[in-house]
């Protein structure tokens, strides 16, 4: 059932959503708490406020679920006043769930999985990264705004909405998505490529929401460890699911994490081999599939190389 | 959508202005078409201004809407816009955020 619409007053000069009645469905706010610490709690504090304004609205809101990986916690507990911050404001406003991640991916998994778990059919689940620069001018603006993006599936019934950032061209987001992502998604899928770039320059975005039913279909899927906006976006092309794209403003994610040269490689190789393993998932029933994959892993292979020589010019 | 008036009206305080601009000056008619005006050409027909851009100024409803700019029967996305998504045909069209 779609989400009815109805006008509400900004809170604080940050507007609130526009849905929520008896029979709609609700939004999860999903915060992934940055896995390093910046020195500074400026940032997690703008970003907390806007978390209590969404806990505060509860037939618009679930309660938000702040996931932290284990290994930032046992840092955390070395740290009074980070230790504070998460005792006293992020506790208060958000369900704590801890978890030993691998990577942010397998924050994105667990949180958006325990949040499905309390949804329901007409839910919508929205994915808050942490570790942006929220607490600057341009910050507080894009804080404004991310409610758009759960907002936009409701309203305009679409299965994802990905938010993009603007990034100067030599960003490393930008450069690994140049030349690594699609360079990769021309080589694995092609028509997919192209069908996503006529959405989004940013595959890998950190900024979605995503309706119950299709984020339903992607937990049970998602076997692939990494790289989960380009395999939702893949899916969603693939199976002709509604999508948008909505421009969320000019945020750069903190100096804390940021990428290296070592970091952006990691990204190009995660890809190909999740494009890898999505390709042969839908292949191998088909006659000489493994002939065309062996052709393609050879492209592949030249296409990550480029990648990598581009990469270690432009970011060492 | 370039401009973002946050005018209200007492009669209609969900209602927003906004003004829409389509460089289209080889078009001989341009309208903007969209989610609130059931993607209707005669609802909403662009003054084309001296400069050859075709404007529009219209309320829309506080919320999320689709739309673009149907130029000789060819529809425009708008560069300006805040968003993409595909209308009920399959088609790319703009997105546009009135709060």
């Amino acid at each position: 059932m779609k989400p009815s619409t109805r006008g509400k007053k900004p809170a604080q000069g940050n507007r609130t959503p526009v849905i929520a009645n008896g029979n709609a469905g609700r939004i999860h706010p999903v915060v992934i708490y940055p896995f390093r610490q910046p020195d500074k709690l400026q940032d997690l504090e703008h970003l907390y406020e806007m978390v209590a304004r969404l806990d505060a609205d509860k037939a618009t809101y679930a309660r938000p679920i702040t996931v932290i990986d284990c290994k930032t916690r046992e840092i955390l507990a070395r740290n009074p006043r980070h230790l504070q911050f998460l005792q006293r404001t992020v506790s208060r406003h958000s369900d704590i769930l801890e978890a030993w991640c691998v990577d942010t991916c397998q924050m994105w998994y667990t949180g958006l999985g325990a949040a499905y778990e309390r949804g329901a059919r007409s839910d919508i689940y929205w994915l808050i990264p942490g570790d942006f620069n929220y607490g600057d001018p341009v910050g507080r603006d894009v804080l404004s705004r991310l409610h758009d993006l759960p907002e936009i599936c409701a309203e305009l019934e679409q299965d994802l909405s990905i938010g993009e950032i603007a990034t100067s061209y030599s960003n490393s987001k930008h450069l690994i998505d140049t030349y690594g992502t699609f360079a990769l998604l021309y080589t694995w899928f092609p028509k997919e490529a192209a069908e996503i770039r006529e959405y989004t320059e940013r595959p890998r975005s950190e900024f979605f929401a995503i309706r119950h039913q299709f984020l339903g279909e992607m937990l049970h899927r998602r076997w692939y460890g990494y790289e989960q906006t380009v395999v939702m976006l893949l899916h969603a092309v693939l199976d002709t699911r509604h999508i948008s794209r909505f421009f969320v403003g000019n945020i750069s994610d903190l100096p804390e994490g940021r990428d290296t040269l070592s970091s952006a490689m990691q990204q190009v190789e995660r890809t190909e081999r999740v494009l890898k393993t999505l390709w042969r998932e839908r292949h191998h029933h088909e006659p000489g599939w493994s002939a065309r994959y062996r052709q393609l892993e050879a492209e592949s292979e030249q296409v990550r190389g480029t990648a990598l020589t581009l990469l270690e010019r432009l970011l060492s | 959508m370039i401009t973002s008036n946050r005018e209200t009206y007492s009669a209609h305080r969900n209602l927003q202005a906004r003004n829409f601009i389509c460089h289209a000056s080889q078009a001989k008619t341009v309208s903007l078409v969209g989610d609130f005006n059931h993607w209707n050409p005669s609802a909403h027909p662009m003054q084309r201004g001296p400069d050859g851009a075709w404007t529009a100024r219209i309320e829309i409803r506080h919320g999320h809407h689709r739309y673009a700019f149907l130029a000789d029967d060819q529809l425009l996305l708008d560069p300006q816009a805040m968003g993409v998504a595909r209308n009920d045909q399959g088609q790319r069209v703009s997105l546009i955020a009135v709060s």
